[in-house]
């Protein structure tokens, strides 16, 4: 039972999550009006602020209660804790299979979407920003644990594309919640996109980003609730299941092939006349 | 979190079953509380819904340790939740039922709660020494992703007509 003894070992860390996400789910869903639309502020963003101010690494005057075993204990913690959500949004698969299958092409396709990373990024990075090779491991896909992978075998973490995508990792976890809660209210209150649409386009491999997502989806447009969470979640599943290879084979060959033809040359240029 | 960075594992981890069962009890009792507190779903109800989520994830944690082939386990989990409410599987009305007293969202809290108290010293470090640039970077990237998706899949359902 040594389990038990190591979960009971970090009752601090457990209380201070019941307390948080009590706090959290009583101050509910708020909506800040924007422009033509609104912002959703969702229970898990107040959560994981509250828990991000506690955290001793983030604000060491306030941090008296959480120490640094509950930090480390708390990693994971977040796995296990994201797998009763993923059992969830399994079971609202099951019953709108049919939903599923009518959506079935647009919700295979759309996981080319996810190569909108290099169209809109890449650019700005390597163009606008006159960013270095951190520009290939920044935007070729949105960062998550297989994407890290996938870097850190071909280039190691330590090279200048594994800072790159190390960078948007990081920013990703501590910021990629909001970003997606604000992407989904945004562009469901323009009322343009069909909301199945909008439902795919939430399942991008992060728990946290779809819950953020759907979240924000489902208050907006709650009528379609059973066939946002059924979409988002098999269209998660499905970046599960093809990100890695998606990442592999298609999406960093095109970045590092952008990158030689085009910026990479004047480092080859600047290169050669260092050698002279 | 920083210990799963820089070891990222390509091969199958070994799960202790015990362990991992004893601990997604406590993290369900955790969801079950916010469950109860936010959506304000009877705890009665609740309860028994948390019975079946539990269930899903330790039948699909058994087949992330067990099964011929490896899969993560937040995919073996998300299959088990869909075979076991696929129309045609015995049972699945009731399953479906139980689980419908289980939020998501009220799931999503504690798991975002245990992510704020997860941040290392080294993650911190990595996003002030980022930059502006690849903050900006990063949120084009997201903004990509996210609107890529959904114009093909609205163009798609679109050509379809459905």
């Amino acid at each position: 039972m040594n389990a038990l003894r190591g979960q009971l070992e970090l009752w601090r860390l457990h209380l201070a999550v019941i307390v948080l996400g009590v706090i959290a789910e009583l101050i509910g869903i708020r909506k800040i009006p924007f422009g033509i639309g609104a912002i959703l502020l969702l229970p898990l963003l107040y959560a994981f602020v509250m828990a991000a101010l506690m955290n001793p690494n983030v604000m060491p005057k306030f941090a008296k209660f959480i120490r640094q075993k509950e930090v480390q204990a708390a990693s994971p913690l977040i796995v296990i804790a994201i797998m009763p959500f993923i059992a969830k949004f399994g079971t609202t698969i099951g019953p709108a299979i049919e939903t599923i299958i009518e959506a079935g092409p647009a919700l295979l396709l759309q996981e080319l979407g996810n190569l909108g990373t290099i169209v809109l990024a890449f650019p700005l990075a390597v163009w606008g920003l006159k960013m270095g090779r951190e520009a290939i491991g920044a935007t070729f896909s949105i960062a998550r644990e297989p994407n890290l992978a996938i870097i850190a075998d071909r280039y190691t973490l330590k090279s200048a594309e594994g800072t790159g995508v190390m960078g948007v990792y990081v920013l990703g976890t501590l910021f990629g919640t909001f970003i997606f809660a604000i992407l989904a209210s945004v562009f469901a209150s323009l009322d343009v996109f069909d909301p199945r649409a909008l439902a795919m386009a939430c399942g991008i491999g992060s728990g946290s980003m779809m819950a953020a997502c759907t979240g924000a989806l489902t208050e907006v447009i709650p009528g379609m609730k059973d066939e946002i969470l059924a979409l988002a979640g098999a269209s998660n599943l499905l970046t599960y299941a093809t990100g890695l290879y998606a990442g592999l084979f298609i999406a960093l060959p095109i970045v590092e092939k952008l990158y030689n033809a085009t910026a990479g040359k004047n480092d080859l240029a600047t290169a050669t006349k260092k050698e002279v | 979190m920083s210990d799963s960075v820089i070891s990222v594992k390509t091969t199958r981890p070994k799960i202790d079953i015990a362990d991992h069962a004893f601990t997604l009890i406590v993290v369900c009792l955790v969801g079950l509380v916010m469950n109860t507190v936010g959506p304000a779903i009877p705890i009665a109800d609740g309860f028994v819904g948390m019975v079946v989520i539990y269930l899903i994830s330790m039948v699909g944690l058994l087949l992330t340790r067990y099964a011929p082939f490896y899969l993560p386990s937040v995919a073996w989990i998300s299959l088990v939740g869909i075979v076991a409410t696929l129309p045609w599987t015995p049972g699945s009305e009731w399953i479906v039922a139980q689980a419908k007293s289980v939020n998501f969202l009220a799931l999503a809290t504690p798991a975002l709660a245990y992510a704020g108290f997860a941040i290392a010293k080294k993650e911190i470090e990595v996003a002030k020494h980022s930059g502006w640039k690849l903050a900006l970077v990063a949120c084009l990237v997201f903004l990509g992703t996210y609107a890529g998706s959904v114009l093909v899949a609205e163009l798609i359902l679109r050509l379809q007509g459905v």
